[in-house]
């Protein structure tokens, strides 16, 4: 004969699931935010590194955002409002990206720019030199005559 | 109080209307539109950009992937979800903002290969110009060096023909005046020439004419006419060497006869000064003849000489070789005493004699003619001794004109 468990057995069985529940959902909370907390520090740090390669200052309106979004993801962070965050450090990730290829731009007009500028003195070189070819030669048609060549 | 009365009831209407109007433009707003969200409008600015087209055509992904939120964006407007509208709108404004740096990559990597490749071949235009501007200044140069070189040596050149011309015109009149000093030597010494012979009495006229050019001459040096003084210098030395040619023979002749006259006379001293001797001058045509007669030479019939006579001849001898010009004849002469024919052979034995001692004294013989006239010249009576005597004698004879 099979015998029914006590209320009493039931009611602390009960309990005792219910706190295990309630301290892994605490658990699972705690290791989300420590992930979020590391990959905004990691893209607060990122962002810093972008900050001194932006040596054009080309990129600053657009590093302020990400700063700002930055900020806006600790926040939820902090609100326990991971999904959210999530989202706004998704965001960042992408700005960070853009900002990366204006730095790369900027550089490579800077290049071009200072470059052109070579070219340009290379031209300007080019046109003196000709025009004292010119004259040289000049001088030259006029000296033949006189030393019989 | 009626007028209170309408006064309120005139505000109450109002205050309905008021109300009324106020219920109507709430309910127009709720009707309204929500406007968009402010990332909406940058986004679709930013699409609105011409680049956007071209970029599409280099990164269609990321553009397609922009735009696709873009329209999520609008319909999340559409459907007054703004959050989710502005988040939609945010990433595909950095999506296309991606697209577009990396098209402006793209396009300045274009553009930096492009001006890498100008930059070459300006580089390569630019040595090449530089070389040939230096090789052309090297030839200007050169050709500059080589023209003042030749500008320098023409300018030697000149200076040095300058000088040489100088010293060509200092040289040519160094030359004339050597010459005309040389000329008028030659004239002076022609006139002196002339003066040995005696020109001024026997060539009056060349010889004047000589002396007056020479004069004219010195006048001319003095002037620095060197070809004038030369020219009369030529004409006073053929002058005087006329005169020369005129006055020689006659000044010669002149001469040659006082000398003759001189040596006449002296002869004559001399031979006058002999001792133990006769001595007379005899004209004989043009001819004059010193002689020296010597007797007592031999005794009768002999034809040696006597002993100690020999010694006597000696006098006689040093007179013949003192004038050695002279031609010498030696004639034996002998009394009437005998044969003719004898007598001109014992005559011309005794000459021989003679002859044969002055020779040995150191006379020359080719000088004397020796003969023998016998008895056919006596210089005294033969009747007596005396004068037979006299005839018997040798003669020592100097012929001259």
């Amino acid at each position: 004969m099979k015998r029914r468990p006590s209320p009493t057995f039931l009611v602390i069985s009960l309990c005792v699931t219910f706190l295990g529940l309630l301290g892994f959902e605490n658990r699972a909370r705690a290791d989300e935010d420590d992930d979020l907390q590391r990959q905004i520090d990691t893209q607060k740090t990122g962002a810093s590194d972008l900050e001194h390669l932006d040596t054009r200052h080309s990129a600053t309106s657009e590093l302020q955002r990400l700063r700002d979004w930055l900020a806006q993801a600790w926040d939820l962070r902090n609100k326990h409002e991971p999904d959210a965050a999530r989202e706004v450090l998704d965001r960042c990730l992408a700005q960070g990206d853009l900002i990366r290829q204006i730095i790369a731009a900027a550089q490579i007009r800077s290049e071009v720019s200072d470059r052109e500028a070579t070219l340009q003195k290379t031209k300007d070189k080019i046109a003196r030199q000709r025009k004292a070819l010119l004259d040289a030669q000049m001088q030259k048609k006029v000296l033949e005559p006189r030393v019989g060549q | 109080m009626t007028l209170r009365v309408h006064t309120m009831s005139r505000m109450l209407v109002a205050s309905a209307i008021g109300a009324s109007a106020l219920g109507a433009l709430v309910g127009l707003e709720a009707c309204a539109p929500v406007p968009k969200p402010a990332a909406l409008v940058s986004y679709e600015d930013l699409h609105r950009d011409p680049r956007t087209e071209v970029t599409r055509k280099q990164f269609p992904d990321l553009v397609a992937s922009a735009e696709q939120l873009g329209q999520r964006a609008e319909k999340e407007w559409q459907s007054n979800n703004l959050d989710d509208s502005t988040r939609a709108a945010l990433v595909a404004e950095i999506k296309l903002k991606t697209a577009l740096a990396r098209y402006d990559q793209a396009q300045s990597r274009a553009r930096l290969q492009a001006i890498k490749t100008e930059q070459a071949e300006a580089d390569l235009t630019l040595t090449e110009v530089e070389k040939d501007l230096g090789a052309t200044t090297e030839q200007v140069k050169l050709m500059q060096q080589l023209s003042e070189a030749r500008q320098a040596a023409n300018e030697e050149k000149q200076r040095l023909a300058a000088q040489m011309s100088s010293q060509q015109q200092k040289t040519e009149q160094l030359s004339n005046q050597l010459t005309t000093e040389q000329k008028r030597t030659e004239a002076q010494v022609a006139v002196r020439t002339a003066e040995t012979v005696d020109a001024a009495k026997y060539a009056a006229p060349e010889y004047g004419a000589a002396t007056n050019m020479l004069a004219k001459a010195d006048v001319e040096i003095s002037q620095g006419n060197w070809q004038g003084a030369q020219a009369s210098l030529e004409v006073a030395r053929k002058s005087a060497e006329k005169a020369t040619e005129i006055a020689k023979p006659i000044y010669e002749q002149a001469e040659r006869a006082t000398a003759s006259k001189a040596r006449d006379e002296s002869l004559a001293r001399d031979a006058a000064a002999l001792p133990g001797v006769a001595v007379r001058i005899e004209p004989n045509g043009e001819l004059q003849r010193l002689i020296i007669s010597l007797g007592e030479l031999f005794t009768r019939q002999q034809t040696t000489l006597e002993p100690g006579k020999d010694e006597s001849l000696a006098p006689v001898a040093a007179l013949i070789s003192k004038y050695p010009s002279y031609p010498i004849q030696v004639i034996g002469h002998t009394d009437n005493r005998g044969r003719a024919g004898e007598l001109i052979a014992l005559s011309q034995a005794r000459a021989q004699s003679v002859f044969s001692a002055l020779v040995a004294k150191g006379v020359e013989a080719k000088r004397i003619l020796v003969s023998g006239q016998g008895p056919n010249a006596p210089i005294a009576d033969n009747k007596v001794a005396a004068g037979r005597k006299k005839n018997n004698r040798v003669e020592i004879i100097f012929l001259y004109h």
